[in-house]
């Protein structure tokens, strides 16, 4: 190879330069850690929220005027039921309680006379972990007035099932892999975001940075093909983010390894090297979403203003990942090529515990590299027009 | 050796540069002098290789520019308008990256490159990054680096701008030196002084076209003044327009 030497020598320069620069090394630093850290926190506590709703404290106000129902809640499995708070609605808006049952005082006198009886339940629903225990409470009650109502109608001759014309039965189909997919759903994002943000700024610093410091006209006065300047920025700016994936997997392994996995209800059964070839998936990626940086921040005149537009650029590659957090993307091969969306599809396959053939890997990367290609293609021909050569 | 002929570049509805026609020969120092915006930075831009001709030709070597740019940048070293360092690198790694892009071994890389900096007095900043420097020090570390690969041709824009009284002698130093070295070396200026004190032939733009080109002395006698400057503002034809305020 020719050129060989001078995409190298860009390369190196580029790294040197960029390693040297604490806010690039800072980013770096942060890309990292940010994916361990985020997931970690999320599955700590929808297993925290989980314990929580399987050993419920309930605090119940008015228990006096209900002896036997707060007594039947008391022997159910896991329940412990405390006194409430003295005012009910302050104390779940002031977060001491999630949840807080209300008996009315006339409780015993409607249920002597065969009437519908008050309970109030007390809960803000916008609280994600209190969700679990909110719904638990609400089965309890209802399971308990069930029961009521059975007794009631037997008294009087009549069969339970002529009030319950319907009966409902939850069977729950996915399996507990599948379940563990939509929590690991995030991981596939949070790398992708690693791979942008780990190279971002050695790929703006190189290209509109070079046109803030007005090196950019220097440099192309060396007698090298604009390809291979392109190149060897593109290949600084992907082994930064490839390394800010590679780190981000091995910690985020690491993690889940000490995720209370038997409090969430589930077997974590994807192994590590099903976790690692997600690495196959996301670093061919990173060259990707570096040429993308690149290319865009050419056009850019300052590295603020490059800034600003990969800003909106960031949103791209990241929407996809937060809508496949809500529409699974899995089980959709022929999105294979499609660089970002092909990516989450199958990586959303290998979280869930069917992971897909190799050759769909290899369609991913190479489609992923040739995009990358085409940008670097497109960024060199953009640093040889005289607009951006010389327009500072 | 340079050779330009009938070169144009129009910018909207500007005509920057009508038809300049000029060559600049081995072992000279060819001045190209004008006043602000009379198109001597674009017409180092063409000659770089790096903005293209509306017509015209340029020819370093017998390298046609506009076929083959980067066949001329490999004859040619250049000071361009914006000497553009990158803060974070040293003075020595600035000079070793453009070898390293002329493809350079490293031997020869190195060996260069300690020379340039002892040419050019930068022994004692040579490992510091360059971004405390002062604008003479930036100015001799973009031509070190501009000078690495040993070019035949030199092409210096406004080499003096902005530098100190020792800082200019230096570059005076240089210029003789590849004068010497039997270089081809071309820079623009618009400071009379800094003409007359190095060049043997100076070519004179104003609005987009030569006006004048000769030796000192021709310049002074085409134009019947003894003072170069005055010869100067007759040729640019700045008296005519108030004084130079162009």
């Amino acid at each position: 190879m020719r050129w060989m030497g001078a995409l190298l020598a860009v390369a190196r320069k580029e790294l040197v330069d960029g390693i040297r620069d604490r806010r690039s090394l800072a980013t770096l630093v942060f890309s990292a850690l940010m994916t361990p850290i985020l997931l970690g926190v999320m599955l700590t506590s929808t297993a925290g929220s989980a314990r929580g709703a399987e050993e419920l404290t309930l605090p119940v106000v008015g228990a006096e005027h209900a002896p036997a129902f707060v007594q039947w809640l008391g022997q159910q499995t896991g329940v412990k039921v405390v006194p409430g708070p003295a005012d009910p609605e302050q104390a779940v808006l002031d977060r001491v309680e999630d949840v807080v049952l209300i008996i009315e005082s006339d409780f015993m006198t409607r249920m002597g006379r065969a009437q519908t009886a008050d309970v109030k339940l007390v809960s803000e629903s916008t609280r994600e972990r209190a969700r679990p225990k909110i719904a638990r409470v609400r089965a309890l009650v209802g399971g308990y007035a069930g029961q009521l109502a059975s007794l009631r109608l037997i008294a009087r001759g009549v069969a339970p099932g002529i009030a319950q014309p319907i009966r409902l039965e939850d069977v729950e189909v996915s399996s507990s892999q599948a379940r563990l997919a939509t929590l690991l759903s995030f991981l596939p994002l949070l790398l992708v975001i690693a791979g942008l943000v780990g190279g971002m700024q050695i790929a703006i610093d190189s290209t509109a940075g070079e046109r803030e410091r007005g090196s950019l006209e220097p440099l192309l006065l060396n007698p090298v093909p604009r390809w291979v300047l392109a190149s060897g920025k593109w290949l600084a700016a992907s082994a930064l983010g490839c390394v800010s994936v590679v780190f981000s997997m091995i910690i985020t392994v690491n993690v889940l390894r000490r995720i209370p996995w038997h409090d969430l209800g589930i077997r974590f059964r994807v192994s590590d090297g099903e976790l690692f070839s997600l690495l196959l998936l996301i670093l061919p990626l990173a060259l990707f979403l570096a040429a993308m940086v690149l290319f865009a921040s050419t056009f850019a005149r300052s590295f603020k203003e490059a800034q600003g537009y990969l800003g909106m650029l960031m949103l791209l590659p990241m929407l996809p990942g937060m809508l496949a957090t809500f529409y699974p993307l899995s089980r959709r091969p022929w999105l294979a090529p499609v660089p970002v969306l092909g990516q989450y599809a199958l990586a959303s396959d290998v979280l869930g515990g069917q992971p897909p053939g190799a050759w769909l890997f290899l369609v991913a990367g190479v489609s992923a590299l040739g995009c990358a290609l085409l940008l670097v293609g497109l960024t060199a021909r953009a640093m040889g027009r005289e607009r951006i050569i010389f327009g500072r | 050796m340079i050779a330009i002929d009938g070169l144009q570049k129009r910018f909207g509805d500007v005509l920057a540069v009508r038809g300049v026609q000029l060559t600049a020969r081995d072992g000279t120092v060819t001045g190209l002098l004008g006043p602000n915006g009379a198109g001597k930075t674009t017409t180092l831009r063409m000659l770089s290789g790096l903005m293209r001709p509306d017509a015209g030709t340029i020819r370093v070597d017998d390298v046609d520019v506009v076929a083959d740019p980067v066949g001329a940048q490999r004859v040619m070293g250049q000071l361009p308008d914006s000497r553009g360092l990158y803060p974070r690198l040293t003075a020595r790694e600035h000079i070793e990256y453009f070898a390293q892009l002329h493809g350079l071994p490293r031997a020869v890389t190195r060996e260069r490159t300690a020379r340039l900096i002892t040419r050019l007095g930068l022994e004692a900043i040579a490992d510091r990054r360059v971004a405390g420097f002062s604008q003479g020090e930036r100015t001799k570390v973009a031509l070190a680096r501009a000078l690495v690969h040993e070019p035949r041709n030199v092409i210096l824009d406004e080499p003096t701008n902005g530098l100190d009284v020792m800082s200019t002698r230096a570059m005076r130093e240089v210029i003789r030196g590849l004068r010497e070295d039997g270089c081809c070396v071309v820079f623009s200026s618009h400071i009379m002084q800094e003409v007359s004190a190095l060049c043997d032939r100076i070519v004179v733009i104003a609005e987009g076209r030569v006006v004048a080109d000769g030796t000192p002395d021709d310049l002074r006698a085409q134009t019947d003044r003894d003072n170069l400057e005055d010869a100067f503002v007759v040729l640019a034809g700045l008296e005519h327009d108030g004084g130079g305020a162009a």
